[in-house]
C-alpha cells in the first residue's frame, strides 16, 4: 500500500513540475462554494451487474480534493478550494444530502435504485467525510439496491464498505484509476498511486464481498481516462485497450467506465488546448476501444462528456451525435453491433490520425 | 555533430541540403518513407533502436506540444544518446538545444504554423540553438501552399501527413488554396491522380493529388534555392494566405537571423515586383553600406540622375546621354527604387546591377519614403559644392525636394520635361560649365577605394589603397602597389574585389576589420572543408572575401558559408581558396 497523504506524494521531479504548474493554473480560478449545497446532482440510467437501473448521481462538496490542493491531476478542473480549512462539517454534509433527496423527489417518479456519490476526492477518506457522516449517509440510503462511492484506492477497506453492505445494499467503490499503465498515470495524469494499489483495493472489496456472504455484493468500478495530455490518439487507444483488459482481469473489479478526456477550465489540458497543443479524443477511438474489449470479463461502459464540442470528444461534427448514441446504446446493452450502424467519411481521417499522429506533430486535426 | 546532413546551397535562411542516407536525398524534402520513429517516452519505456544508414531514426523522445509549461518541459526533458546512424531529436521550439543529432523535429509545430509571428519566433529559436549543418523537421504541417514559406524560413524536412489528412477530409490542396472538393466542378490540376472524370474522383484520389501537389511544390522550392531566387518566389507565393505574408514580413524584421544567412552576392536577378522587395536583406544592406561605409572622394558637384532599366546604368542609352553632357565633371549618383542611391563607383556592386523593377512611373509612398531616407542619410554623410538634380517629375523630383527641405540644401533642377530631351541635357551641361574634369586615374582609384569601403568597412578604401596604381580597363581594374605588385582585381560581375596574397597581407596588417578563417595545420588547395576550420569571424557572409590562415598556410578566398556556420559545421565546403602559400 502506498502513501495516502499529498505530502508524501510529493516525490519526483516530474510531479513537482506538474504540481507547481497546476497550482499556478488553479490559482487563476476565483469561485466560492456553499458547503450546504452539493456541487451537482442529477438523475440518469446506469448499467450495473444486475442490469440497467435508474440512478441518482451526487457530487458531494467535501471541501475538494486534497491532491488538487498540492497541484493535482492535469485534466481535472473539479476543485473547490473556497471551503475554509478544507473540510465540511457533518451538519453541512447532511444538508447536502437533503438537497439531493429533494431533487430526486421533485424530478423522479420514485426513488432511484442506484445511488452514486462522488466527491472529487475520496468519500472513504475520513478527513473528507468522517465516519459519523459516512454511516449516516449509508443509513439514509439503506433502502436502495445499490450504492457507488468514489475513493482513491488507499482508503478502500472492508470495514468501511461494510457500513453499506450491512444494510443489504450492493456496494461499489468507484476508483479513478485513469489507466493501468503506471507511467502514464504518473507522467501524463499526475496521479500518484500504482496499479498495485488498485489491485489491493479490489482485494479489499472482494474480502468485503466474501464476508457479506449472499446478503449483498461489494465490488470495484474502475474509471479510466482516455487520452490524457501528451499521448497521441493511437497511444491513447492502445493504453485504454490494455487498461480495460488489465482491470477486467482483477478479481473484485466488475465494471470499467472508460471516459474520454474533455477540456476543463483551469487545467493543464486547457493550457495545452489554448495553444493548439491538445485535442480531445475522437469518438471513433471510444467506439474502437469498446469494440476491441467486448470479450473481457467486466461491464465496459463509456460516458463521453461534452461530445461533439471542440472541448469534448468529437469526430467531424457531422456524425458526433450518432456515434455518441451508439456508445450510450452499447453502455446499456454491451452489444458491439451497435457500432456497425454508424459510419462516416471522417472514419478514414481518424484512421490516418491513428497511423500518423506522433508526439512531435500532434494534434493533427482540430 | 552531423555525418548525415550536408548543406550544398544557401538562399537566405533556406538551404538545399543532402540527407546522406544509403540513397541520398536532396532537401527541402519529404521524409515519410525514410523515417523510423522509436517512439514516445510518455507512453512507454523504449529500447534504443538499432538504426541504420538507410533511414532517419527518431530517437526515443518526449514531445512537448504547444502550451507545455516550462517547468514540465524541463523536468521531463530527455537526453539523447550519441548514436552512429542518422538520427533525429525531438525538441520544443521554446527549449531548443544542440542534441548532437543530424536532424531536429519540432514538437510544438502545430502551434506555430498558421501564425506568422509564432512561426518566425520558433524557427529563429530553433535555428540559433542547433548547429547550422543539421536539418530542421516540421512534421504534420506541410501543404502545397505553405511549404515554400516554411522552407524560406529555414525548415529542411517535411512529410505528407497534413496533405494526406486534409485529403481524407475532402480538402483539395493547391499552391493557392485548400478547396472543398465538393465545390470543385472541375479539377484544377493535371497530375496523374487528377486524370479522371470529376465524378469518379474520390477522397482517396484527393489524397493522391495532395501528395503530388506537395511534391511538385517542393521541387520548385529546391530549384529556386539553387538559383538563389526563392525570395522572389515567396514574395508572390506568400500572398496566397495571410499568415504566410505575415511570416515573410516578420522574418524581414528578424534582421540578425536573415542578414547572417544572406549572401553578399549572387548570380541571380532580384525581381523588384512587390512592396516587400524594399525590405529584403540585399536591398537594406546595400542602402546601409552606402550610407555608413561608402564615402565620396570626388570634389566635383553631385548630379542625381534616375536609374535605367539596362545595367550597369552606364551602359544604358539614357546614362550615355547624361555622360555626354557631364563629361566626368560631376559625381554621378543614380536614384532608384528599390535600391535607394547608387554612386557611380558602386554601380556594378551587387545588387545594383542585379535587379529588375516594374516600371510604371507610379511610386508608392513606401518607395518614396525609403529612397528619400537613403538619400538624406547619404547627403548627411557626403558634402558637395553643388547639387544638381537631373531627374524627372514622377517620384524622383518629389524625393529630392523632400530631402532638400529637410537638410536645407540648395538644389539645381535641370530637367524640363524628360531627362533625355535636348533642352534638359543642355541645362545639365550648362549647370556644369566651368567645372573641371577629374582624371581616369582619380576615377579608377576612387572606384576601388569605394568598393573596399563597401565590402570591408568605413575607411577601408583609404587604409588599404592609399598608395596605389591601377591598370587594365574598367570594370576589370587591377590594383597594384607602388612597386607594381598586384594587390587585387575588381570583379565586374559583382562589383567586388578579389585579393592577391599581397593584398590579403595588406588587409591583415591594416586597420580595416579582417574577415578571418582560422584553419588547422594543413595547406588547403581548392576547397576548405568545414572540419578543417578551427574558428571563423562571425561577420563573414556567403560570398565574402576571406583571409584563410593556419599554422602551415596563409591564403585568400571566398566564403561559401557564413562565419558561425563555418565554425559549427562538421561537413561541407566552407570556402574556396584562390591563392595560398605555405608558411
Amino acid at each position: 500500500m502506498s502513501h495516502p497523504t499529498p505530502d508524501v506524494y510529493e516525490q519526483g521531479k516530474g510531479m513537482d513540475a506538474h504540481n507547481q504548474v497546476m497550482r499556478e493554473i488553479r490559482s487563476r480560478k476565483e469561485a466560492s462554494y456553499d458547503p450546504h449545497e452539493p456541487t451537482r446532482v442529477w438523475l440518469d440510467e446506469d448499467n450495473t451487474p444486475d442490469g440497467v437501473k435508474r440512478s441518482l448521481t451526487i457530487i458531494l462538496n467535501t471541501g475538494g480534493c486534497r491532491w488538487a490542493r498540492a497541484g493535482g491531476c492535469t485534466m481535472c478542473g473539479y476543485v473547490a478550494e473556497s471551503v475554509d480549512g478544507g473540510s465540511v462539517s457533518h451538519e453541512a454534509l447532511m444538508d447536502q444530502i437533503d438537497v439531493c433527496l429533494a431533487h430526486e423527489a421533485e424530478n423522479g417518479d420514485e426513488p432511484a435504485d442506484l445511488i452514486k456519490i462522488y466527491t472529487s476526492g475520496s468519500f472513504l477518506d475520513e478527513r473528507e467525510v468522517g465516519a459519523e457522516s459516512r454511516k449516516a449517509i449509508a443509513d439514509t440510503f439503506a433502502d436502495r439496491e445499490r450504492m457507488v462511492v468514489e475513493s482513491l484506492p488507499d482508503f478502500v477497506d472492508r470495514e468501511k464498505i461494510a457500513d453499506f453492505i450491512r444494510h443489504g445494499v450492493d456496494t461499489d467503490v468507484a476508483i479513478g484509476l485513469e489507466t493501468a499503465t503506471d507511467r502514464v498515470r504518473h507522467d501524463c495524469v499526475n496521479k500518484y498511486f500504482d496499479f498495485a494499489d488498485f489491485e489491493d483495493a479490489c482485494a479489499e472489496a472482494a474480502a468485503a464481498d466474501a464476508e457479506a456472504g449472499g446478503d449483498a455484493d461489494a465490488g470495484i468500478k474502475a474509471y479510466l481516462l482516455m487520452k490524457p495530455p501528451f499521448l497521441t490518439e493511437s497511444e491513447a487507444v492502445a493504453d485504454m485497450i490494455a487498461s480495460v483488459e488489465r482491470c477486467a482481469g482483477v478479481e473484485g473489479c466488475h465494471t470499467v467506465s472508460m471516459n474520454p478526456c474533455n477540456v476543463q477550465r483551469y487545467t493543464m489540458v486547457d493550457d495545452l488546448y489554448f495553444e493548439d497543443g491538445y485535442r480531445p479524443p475522437w469518438l471513433w477511438s471510444v467506439a474502437h476501444v469498446l469494440r476491441e474489449t467486448v470479450d473481457v470479463d467486466a461491464i465496459v461502459v463509456s460516458d463521453p462528456v461534452g461530445h461533439g464540442s471542440d472541448r469534448g470528444p468529437h469526430n467531424c461534427g457531422e456524425c458526433d451525435d450518432l456515434v455518441q448514441k451508439a456508445i450510450k446504446d452499447f453502455d446499456l446493452r454491451q452489444d458491439p453491433s451497435v457500432f456497425e450502424q454508424v459510419s462516416c467519411e471522417c472514419e478514414r481521417t481518424w484512421e490516418v490520425v491513428m497511423e500518423r499522429e506522433r508526439s512531435f506533430n500532434q494534434p493533427l486535426t482540430h | 555533430m552531423t555525418d548525415y546532413f550536408e548543406v550544398h546551397a544557401r538562399d537566405g535562411a533556406a538551404r538545399v541540403g543532402e540527407l546522406r542516407l544509403e540513397e541520398p536525398r536532396s532537401t527541402p524534402a519529404l521524409v515519410d518513407d525514410v523515417l523510423e520513429d522509436a517512439g514516445s517516452l510518455w507512453s512507454a519505456d523504449r529500447a534504443m533502436p538499432e538504426g541504420d544508414d538507410s533511414r532517419l531514426t527518431v530517437l526515443p523522445h518526449r514531445g512537448f506540444p504547444g502550451g507545455t509549461a516550462e517547468e514540465v518541459r524541463e523536468s521531463f526533458a530527455v537526453s539523447y544518446p550519441d548514436v552512429d546512424y542518422p538520427s533525429v531529436a525531438v525538441i520544443s521550439s521554446e527549449g531548443a538545444a544542440d542534441e548532437g543529432t543530424d536532424a531536429y523535429a519540432v514538437s510544438d509545430v502545430q502551434s506555430i504554423t498558421g501564425h506568422g509571428a509564432a512561426l518566425v519566433e520558433a524557427i529563429v529559436n530553433v535555428r540559433e540553438a542547433v548547429p547550422a549543418d543539421t536539418a530542421v523537421y516540421f512534421s504534420g504541417v506541410a501543404t502545397p501552399r505553405n511549404v515554400a514559406v516554411l522552407a524560406y524560413a529555414g525548415v529542411d524536412l517535411f512529410d505528407e501527413t497534413a496533405a494526406v489528412v486534409k485529403g481524407t477530409q475532402g480538402r483539395y490542396l493547391t499552391t493557392d488554396d485548400a478547396y472543398f472538393l465538393e465545390d470543385l466542378e472541375e479539377l484544377p490540376c493535371a497530375c496523374p491522380a487528377c486524370r479522371k472524370p470529376r465524378e469518379e474522383f474520390t477522397r482517396e484520389d484527393c489524397v493522391e493529388h495532395n501528395r503530388n501537389a506537395l511534391a511538385a511544390e517542393l521541387g520548385i522550392v529546391r530549384r529556386r534555392i539553387r538559383d538563389g531566387r526563392l525570395r522572389d518566389y515567396v514574395e508572390g507565393q506568400a500572398r496566397q494566405d495571410q499568415w504566410l505574408t505575415a511570416a515573410m514580413r516578420e522574418l524581414d524584421s528578424q534582421w540578425g537571423y536573415l542578414e547572417e544567412r544572406t549572401p553578399v552576392l549572387r548570380d541571380a536577378q532580384i525581381d523588384a515586383a512587390t512592396g516587400d522587395t524594399i525590405r529584403r536583406v540585399e536591398i537594406q544592406r546595400y542602402a546601409d553600406r552606402v550610407t555608413t561605409r561608402y564615402r565620396n572622394r570626388f570634389s566635383n558637384p553631385l548630379v542625381l540622375v534616375p536609374c535605367s532599366a539596362a545595367k550597369p546604368y552606364s551602359e544604358s542609352q539614357s546614362h550615355r546621354q547624361f555622360h555626354d553632357a557631364i563629361q566626368w565633371r560631376a559625381h554621378l549618383v543614380s536614384m532608384t527604387s528599390p535600391i535607394g542611391v547608387v554612386p557611380q563607383e558602386l554601380e556594378t556592386t551587387y545588387p545594383a546591377q542585379h535587379y529588375d523593377t516594374v516600371v510604371t512611373g507610379r511610386w508608392s509612398e513606401d518607395e518614396k519614403r525609403f529612397v528619400s531616407t537613403v538619400l538624406r542619410r547619404y547627403l548627411e554623410r557626403n558634402a558637395y559644392p553643388e547639387i544638381i538634380a537631373h531627374v524627372p517629375d514622377e517620384g524622383y523630383r518629389d524625393i529630392v525636394e523632400r530631402v532638400e527641405a529637410e537638410l536645407d540644401l540648395g538644389v539645381t533642377y535641370t530637367v524640363e520635361d524628360h531627362p533625355t530631351d535636348t533642352e534638359s541635357l543642355a541645362n545639365l551641361q550648362r549647370a556644369l560649365s566651368g567645372e573641371l574634369k577629374y582624371s581616369k586615374r582619380e576615377r579608377e582609384h576612387n572606384t576601388v577605394r569605394a568598393i573596399a569601403d563597401y565590402l570591408l568597412g568605413d575607411g577601408a578604401g583609404d587604409d588599404l589603397f592609399e598608395d596605389i596604381q591601377t591598370t587594365s580597363r574598367y570594370p576589370k581594374i587591377q590594383v597594384r602597389d607602388s612597386e607594381d605588385t598586384q594587390l587585387a582585381t575588381m570583379v565586374p560581375q559583382y562589383g567586388t574585389l578579389s585579393f592577391t596574397l599581397e593584398g590579403a597581407k595588406r588587409w591583415v596588417d591594416g586597420e580595416a576589420p579582417t574577415k578571418r578563417v582560422e584553419i588547422d595545420g594543413f595547406v588547403p588547395h581548392g576547397s576548405v572543408l568545414a572540419p578543417g576550420i578551427v574558428d571563423a569571424d562571425e561577420e563573414i557572409r556567403v560570398g565574402d572575401e576571406v583571409v584563410v590562415e593556419g599554422p602551415k598556410a596563409f591564403g585568400v578566398g571566398r566564403a561559401e558559408m557564413f562565419g558561425r556556420e563555418m565554425a559549427e559545421s562538421t561537413r561541407g565546403v566552407a570556402c574556396e581558396i584562390r591563392h595560398v602559400e605555405e608558411k
